[in-house]
């Protein structure tokens, strides 16, 4: 019997996952649009783009827009990977079946 | 957990990644109430021109329809995230309006936009190709229609009377710029609903 594969916990958290996911369909954004369209806290968002940051899944850059302060994020090639793989895990897991949109 | 627990779990983590994917594809877009200001710019453009102010109707209105349209993208779209095709259809549009802006002032300055229905022939053939290349980006069966709208306007600028260039540049205008513009933005505003309620 093949070995069932074991869940990226990096990426498993759901609001890590739904960065992620976020990231993918866009190549970079802001941290304004990421809380409004998560609808999480700035100190709980903060901390989990972190982690992600941490991992080497996402890449921040701060600058100056207007004299405002913007922090722009981007998924990394190893976040790609990561979620990739995470999802064709998930897939196994579930026995196939659910393809997701990219 | 159980096993249905646990598949129902991973499930809802399926449908997560691919609801926010979605989502931040569809946050780059939101360009219905750019048609319809332009739509309603190019009516003020070309019944002022109309009027005898030729010369400066079209830079006038033009220039400021592009200032509203930056203000507007800036104020509304602040936050939006960047992407290859966002950035692709906007540079399409941005390099009609630049080609369009730069060959008719030089035509009409230099005296050479005699005859209306050169005017008439080269802006429909200009907003057909535009709206074709968008179409074949966000493969937009409804905006290639817009394509051929304007290419059919192009041709009976080209073969029928002044009148008849007129009329068919002013009905394109309408369906193409007015018409579309509502129908992009009942789209997005659906959109935005279901991500919303996917989010949520």
């Amino acid at each position: 019997m093949a070995e069932l594969p074991e869940l990226n916990p990096v990426i498993h958290g759901k609001l890590r996952l739904a960065l992620l996911s976020l990231l993918m369909g866009v190549e970079e954004a802001e941290f304004t649009w990421l809380r409004e369209k998560t609808g999480s806290t700035d100190g709980n968002l903060g901390a989990q783009l972190m982690k992600l940051e941490e991992a080497g899944y996402v890449a921040v850059q701060k600058r100056f827009v207007l004299r405002k302060p913007q922090t722009l994020y981007r998924m990394t090639e190893k976040g790609r990977v990561a979620l990739s793989e995470y999802v064709d895990a998930l897939k196994q897991l579930l026995g196939a079946g659910i393809a997701p949109g990219f | 957990m159980g096993n249905n627990a646990k598949d129902a779990e991973l499930t809802e983590r399926l449908v997560l990644i691919e609801s926010m994917i979605a989502e931040g594809r569809r946050s780059a877009e939101g360009w219905g109430w750019t048609f319809v200001l332009w739509g309603v710019a190019y009516y003020v453009a070309f019944f002022w021109a109309g009027w005898g102010h030729f010369a400066y109707a079209w830079p006038v209105t033009v220039v400021a329809a592009g200032l509203v349209t930056t203000v507007g993208l800036w104020r509304h779209g602040g936050n939006r995230p960047s992407t290859t095709l966002g950035r692709a259809i906007g540079s399409t549009w941005c390099a009609m309006g630049i080609s369009m802006f730069i060959l008719f002032d030089a035509l009409g300055f230099g005296g050479h936009l005699a005859d209306i229905r050169i005017f008439l022939a080269a802006a429909s053939a200009m907003l057909g190709c535009a709206n074709f290349a968008c179409s074949v980006m966000l493969k937009w069966k409804a905006e290639f229609g817009c394509a051929l709208t304007w290419w059919t306007a192009t041709v009976i600028a080209s073969f029928g009377s002044v009148n008849a260039g007129i009329l068919a540049f002013l009905v394109a205008i309408f369906l193409c710029q007015i018409v579309f513009g509502i129908y992009a933005m009942i789209l997005e505003s659906r959109w935005r609903g279901h991500g919303e309620a996917a989010n949520g």
